[in-house]
C-alpha cells in the first residue's frame, strides 16, 4: 500500500519509483510529465464472487504536469478474479487519456498477472493483454463470461465440407484471438474494469473542465481521438483560424473525421482560395467518401476547388464523375481552359473504367 | 415458341427480351434493377465456371439479312479483360463478337446473319462463367444502332412490346401485399387466417427474401404474440450463407402455399401503384420472365417491398438516410458520429451479398482475377458472413444495387482468388455465391409515428404496443471507416443493449397514403430507430400486426388509422388470441 499512499499526496515532486511506469503506454511521454496528481472521483468495482461481497472501491485521479495541464487519468486496480469458484487478486495500474481511452497499464513487478493454472503471465501476454484493452468494441463487451467458455454448437451438416469464417455474432476462435491464452477469465474481468463505469465519468469530468486552451491542445495533439474531440469542441467560426492544423488532421485522420471536418467547415471558410488549395489539394490521398463529400461542396468552394479536381478525375468513381460533369453543365463559367484540357486527357485515358462518360460529355458540349 | 415482337414503322425489325428465352439453361433471371435499367435481365452466374447455353425459337415475319445487337453491359470496365463475356448463335452459327465488353448497359453489335427460314432458335453461349448479362437482342436490316431506345428506354420498350397503358388482366382482392419476405408472408398468414382474400406478390420464385434459400440470413429477434404465425416461415440459426436454409425454404413455402385465400404471385414484380386522394387504387404487376401484367386492386395494401416501392409509387411520404442526431435527440456519445451524425447525410447501413465454399478431395483451381483485385486487394477468405456488408456515401441502397450488388461479387472472388494461393485452401471450390443484395436499410415510409432511438432507450410502452422486441439495437458502419487499412467491404457492429421494447401500431400505417400499411425495414422509424426492428423474427411480427389490422379495416370497412382511433382495444384482443 505504501505506493498507493504516496500516490495520494497532491504532486509527487519526482519520486518516481519504478513501479510507476507503465509497461505499456500507447501515447508519447505524457507520464514522464506529471507533476500532480489529484483524486478526481471513485468508483467501485463489483466481486464476481460471494466470498468478496463487499464492492471494492478505487479512486480516479487526474494526473496533470507542472504547469497543472491535465494530460491523464489514473487509477491503481485491485481486483479478484475467479474461475470454477477459485478466486485470486490481480493488481493493475491503468491510464487513460483524458477521453477516457485506455492508454497504458502497469504492474507491480512483485504481483505479477497469473493465468487459469496460477502460472504467471509471460511478456508477449502482457502484450497481448495491452492489445486487448486497446480495443474499445472487443468481443468481450458483449458477452457474459458463461458465453465464452461453452461450446458454441454448428449444426452437423456444417462440421465437415463448410466452412466460414464465423457465424453471427462471435465464435470461440475470435476469442481466443483475442484473449491471453490460459488467460480468459483474468481478459474478461480486467476488460470489463478498464472500459467500464470509470470511463464515462473521466468523458464528463474533462467537458467540465471545457476552455480554450484545452481544446487547442486537443486539436493540435499527434493523436487522432484528441484531434477529433478538439475538432467537436471548436465552434465553426474558429475553424478559419486553425485551418493549416484542420488540413493536416483531414489528411492525416481517418475517414469518419474527414467526414466530419467537411461537414463542418463553414462555406464561408472555402470559398477562401487558400484554404480551398490546401483541402482540395488532397484529393488524390484521400478516402473516396471524402472525396465525394470534397465534390458535393463544390459549389461553395473557390472557383479553384474545380480545376484542382479536374486534375484527377481518373480518381472519380462512375457517380463520383457525374457529379462532378453535372456541376460543370450547371456553371459553365467554371468550365475553364484548364478544367477543359484535364477533360480531353481524362476522355482519352484508357485505363479509367469512366472515360466514355467524358467523352459523351465534350461532345454534348460542342 | 415466343411472340412475334415487331417495332411499330419497322415491320421487320425483331425485339426480344432476355428473360423470355424459353430454356434459359444456367442463366438466371435478375429483376433486381429493373427500376433503374428498365427490365429484368439474364445472367451467367457461373462463380467461374461458364453455365449452359440459353435457347429459344423466334418466329420473323421476313425472311433475309439481319444485323444483330444485344443490349448488355461490361461490368467491371478497366484495363482488362471484360469478366462477363458471351457469344449469339443463330441457327446453330456463332456470331463473330464477343459480347459483354461495352462499360454501361448499351446495344452492342453481334453481327450480321442472313435469315433462310422464318422460325429462328437463338442462342447465348457463356463464355466466362462470371456474370456476364444480356436485357435484351434486338434484329434490324438498317445496322442502326437502337441508341433512340436509350434517351427513354422505358417508352421506347412500351412502344416495340406493343403494350398497353393498363395490364389487361385484373384481379380483385380484399388485401393485396407487396413483397414476400418474412413481413409480407406473416401479413397474408395473419390476414388469410381471419377469411380475408389476400393475394402476395414477390418477385422471387421462393418466399422470404433475406431469409431464403437465394439470400440465406437466419431470422433473429422474438415472436412476440405471433410465435404460431412466425413459426410457419422463420429459420433456425443455421450460419449465415449456410446451405441449411433450403429446409426452412421448403417448409416456409408450403406453409404459405396451404392457404386457400392466399393468392401466391411468384415470379411477378409490382411497377407502379396510383393512388387518387391519396388512396391507392391498384397494384401493376409484371412476370418477371413472361412479361405478362396483373392489376391488383384491393380497399388495401401492404407495401412489404423493404424498398417501399408500393409507397413511393402511389406518393407516400418517405425519408433515406441518416438523421442528425439532433433531429430526433438520438446522440449517443459513446460512438459519437458512427452512431448518429451532427449533420444529417446518406451513409446507411449496407447491403450484404453472401457466399459459402466447399472442400473437396481434389485441388480446384481459381484463377487470380485482375478485375476483381481492385477491390478485394490482399483480403483472404474462403467464406462470407454478415459483416460482408457494402455502403458508400456516393452510392444509393436503391438506385445504385446493381453496382454494389457487382462490388461485392469482386470482392468475394477475388478475396477467394487471394485465398486459394494457399496450400492449405488448395481443395476449396466455391460451392454458392448469392447474386441477391440482402439490405438492410432503404427508404422508410412515414407513418403517424416515426419510430426512434428513445423509444428504445425509454422502452416507451405505447397504448397502441403491437410489436414487442429484445435484441439489442445494433447499427453498422464500414470498417475503412476508422481504419484505412480495412477492405471497404467490410463492416462492424455497434450495439445498445436493453430491455424490452415495443413498437406502436402508427409506425405501420403510411401517414398520407390513408390505405397504405407497410411492414419490414420500410416501416415507419429513423436510422437509428431501425437498428433494432430490422431483423426479420421482428419485422414478421410487423407483417403479422398489419393483417391483423386489415382484417378490422375489413370489418368495418375502414382505413388502417381508424383501426387506431376507433378500435384499437378490439384490434389488441385479436391479436392476443393469436398466442
Amino acid at each position: 500500500m505504501l505506493i498507493a499512499i504516496l500516490f495520494a499526496i497532491t504532486g509527487y515532486k519526482n519520486q518516481k519509483r519504478p513501479e510507476y511506469k507503465p509497461l505499456f503506454f500507447s501515447m508519447a511521454n505524457e507520464w514522464q510529465e506529471i507533476a500532480q496528481d489529484k483524486v478526481i472521483f471513485e468508483y467501485t468495482i463489483k466481486s464476481s464472487d460471494s466470498a468478496y461481497a463487499d464492492p471494492n472501491i478505487h479512486n480516479v485521479r487526474l494526473l496533470s504536469n507542472n504547469k497543472g495541464q491535465p494530460r491523464l487519468f489514473f487509477s491503481e486496480i485491485e481486483t479478484t478474479v475467479c474461475a470454477d469458484g477459485e478466486c485470486k487478486l490481480a493488481n493493475i495500474n491503468v491510464y487513460w487519456n483524458l477521453l477516457g481511452n485506455y492508454v497504458g497499464y502497469g504492474i507491480f513487478p512483485k504481483l505479477p498477472l497469473t493465468k487459469y493454472d496460477h502460472v504467471s503471465f509471460e511478456k508477449e501476454d502482457y502484450a497481448k493483454l495491452h492489445q486487448l484493452f486497446l480495443d474499445d468494441n472487443s468481443i468481450l463487451k458483449r458477452r457474459k463470461i458463461s458465453d465464452l467458455v461453452d461450446t458454441v454448437s454448428i449444426s452437423s451438416s456444417n462440421t465437415s465440407l463448410i466452412h466460414v469464417d464465423a457465424i453471427s455474432g462471435a465464435t470461440r476462435t475470435e476469442i481466443k484471438e483475442s484473449v491471453v491464452k490460459g488467460g480468459l477469465y483474468s481478459c474478461y474481468t480486467l476488460w470489463h474494469i478498464v472500459h467500464g463505469e470509470a470511463k464515462d465519468k473521466m468523458k464528463e469530468h474533462v467537458q467540465s473542465m471545457h476552455s480554450d486552451s484545452l481544446t487547442a491542445y486537443f486539436l493540435y495533439a499527434p493523436y487522432e481521438d484528441y484531434q477529433k474531440y478538439g475538432l467537436k469542441q471548436l465552434p465553426k467560426k474558429d475553424f478559419k483560424h486553425h485551418t493549416a492544423q484542420i488540413v493536416n488532421i483531414f489528411k492525416t485522420n481517418d475517414a469518419l473525421t474527414r467526414g466530419y471536418i467537411l461537414k463542418k467547415i463553414p462555406d464561408a471558410d472555402l470559398s477562401i482560395e487558400k484554404i480551398a488549395t490546401q483541402l482540395y489539394n488532397t484529393f488524390p490521398g484521400v478516402d473516396s467518401n471524402a472525396r465525394t463529400l470534397l465534390l458535393k461542396k463544390l459549389e461553395n468552394a473557390n472557383s479553384i476547388a474545380v480545376e484542382i479536381v479536374s486534375q484527377y478525375l481518373d480518381y472519380l468513381t462512375k457517380n463520383q464523375l457525374i457529379l462532378y460533369l453535372t456541376y460543370l453543365k450547371e456553371n459553365p463559367g467554371k468550365h475553364t481552359k484548364k478544367v477543359k484540357r484535364n477533360l480531353i486527357r481524362t476522355s482519352k485515358n484508357k485505363r479509367y473504367a469512366y472515360s466514355h462518360l467524358v467523352k459523351e460529355y465534350l461532345k454534348n458540349r460542342k | 415458341m415466343l411472340h412475334l415482337l415487331v417495332v411499330k414503322g419497322v415491320a421487320q425489325d425483331v425485339f426480344i427480351e432476355a428473360e423470355n428465352f424459353v430454356d434459359k439453361g444456367g442463366w438466371v433471371v435478375d429483376p433486381q434493377f429493373v427500376e433503374q435499367m428498365g427490365s429484368p435481365y439474364i445472367m451467367a452466374h457461373g462463380m467461374g465456371i461458364p453455365v449452359a447455353d440459353a435457347k429459344t425459337k423466334v418466329t420473323f415475319t421476313e425472311k433475309g439479312e439481319y444485323h444483330v445487337w444485344a443490349r448488355t453491359k461490361n461490368w467491371v470496365p478497366g484495363n482488362w479483360e471484360a469478366p462477363g463475356q458471351f457469344k449469339i448463335a443463330i441457327n446453330g452459327t456463332y456470331l463473330k463478337t464477343v459480347l459483354g465488353t461495352a462499360p454501361d448497359w448499351d446495344w452492342e453489335y453481334a453481327g450480321k446473319v442472313k435469315l433462310k427460314s422464318n422460325t429462328v432458335e437463338i442462342q447465348l453461349s457463356d463464355l466466362t462463367g462470371f456474370n456476364g448479362r444480356c436485357d435484351a437482342i434486338y434484329f434490324n436490316k438498317s445496322k442502326k444502332m437502337p441508341a433512340e431506345a436509350e434517351a427513354n428506354l422505358a417508352s421506347w420498350r412500351k412502344i416495340v412490346l406493343a403494350e398497353t397503358l393498363a395490364p389487361e388482366k385484373q384481379k380483385n382482392y380484399d388485401l393485396v401485399i407487396t413483397g414476400g419476405g418474412l413481413a409480407g408472408c406473416a401479413a397474408a398468414i395473419s390476414a388469410a387466417e381471419q377469411g380475408l382474400n389476400v393475394a402476395l406478390i414477390h418477385d422471387r420464385p421462393v418466399l422470404g427474401g433475406n431469409a431464403s434459400e437465394e439470400v440465406r440470413v437466419h431470422t433473429l429477434g422474438i415472436y412476440g404474440k405471433y410465435e404460431r404465425i412466425l413459426k410457419m416461415i422463420d429459420t433456425k440459426h443455421y450460419p449465415n450463407g449456410s446451405s441449411d436454409a433450403k429446409y426452412d425454404q421448403e417448409r416456409r413455402d408450403r406453409n404459405v402455399k396451404s392457404f386457400k385465400n392466399i393468392d401466391l404471385f411468384l415470379n411477378w414484380r409490382g411497377y407502379d401503384a396510383v393512388a387518387e386522394n391519396n388512396s391507392i387504387q391498384y397494384v401493376d404487376a409484371r412476370h418477371t420472365s413472361t412479361g405478362a401484367r396483373i392489376r391488383f386492386k384491393a380497399p388495401r395494401f401492404v407495401d412489404a417491398t423493404g424498398d417501399g416501392w408500393i409507397g413511393f409509387w402511389a406518393g407516400a411520404e418517405f425519408s433515406y438516410g441518416r438523421e442528425s442526431y439532433k433531429t430526433y435527440g438520438e446522440s449517443w456519445d459513446k460512438w459519437g458520429e458512427l452512431w448518429s451524425p451532427e449533420e444529417a447525410d446518406d451513409f446507411v447501413m449496407g447491403s450484404s451479398v453472401l457466399w459459402e465454399n466447399e472442400e473437396t478431395n481434389e485441388a480446384q483451381e481459381f484463377s487470380e482475377l485482375p478485375w476483381a483485385k481492385d477491390v478485394a486487394k490482399e483480403h483472404k477468405a474462403t467464406a462470407g458472413e454478415w459483416y460482408w456488408e457494402f455502403s458508400r456515401n456516393d452510392l444509393h441502397q436503391i438506385h445504385d444495387a446493381e453496382e454494389i450488388r457487382d462490388h461485392m461479387l469482386r470482392a468475394i472472388y477475388g478475396s477467394f482468388a487471394n485465398a486459394k494461393k494457399l496450400e492449405k485452401n488448395k481443395n476449396y471450390k466455391l460451392q454458392w455465391v448469392s447474386y441477391l443484395v440482402g439490405k438492410r436499410e432503404s427508404r422508410r415510409l412515414i407513418g403517424d409515428y416515426i419510430y426512434t432511438f428513445n423509444d428504445v432507450r425509454n422502452n416507451t410502452k405505447f397504448e397502441d404496443a403491437v410489436v414487442e422486441e429484445i435484441r439489442e439495437v445494433d447499427v453498422h458502419y464500414q470498417r475503412d471507416l476508422k481504419d484505412k487499412e480495412e477492405p471497404d467491404f467490410l463492416s462492424e457492429a455497434l450495439f445498445y443493449k436493453t430491455k424490452k421494447y415495443y413498437i406502436p401500431y402508427r409506425s405501420l400505417y403510411s401517414k398520407n397514403i390513408e390505405n397504405l400499411f407497410m411492414a419490414g425495414r420500410n416501416f415507419s422509424c429513423s436510422h437509428i430507430g431501425l437498428g433494432g426492428p430490422r431483423v426479420m423474427l421482428t419485422t414478421g411480427q410487423m407483417g403479422a400486426a398489419v393483417g391483423l389490422a386489415a382484417v378490422i379495416c375489413e370489418k368495418y370497412n375502414i382505413n388502417p388509422r381508424e383501426v387506431y382511433t376507433n378500435h384499437l382495444q378490439e384490434y389488441l384482443d385479436l391479436i392476443e388470441k393469436q398466442q
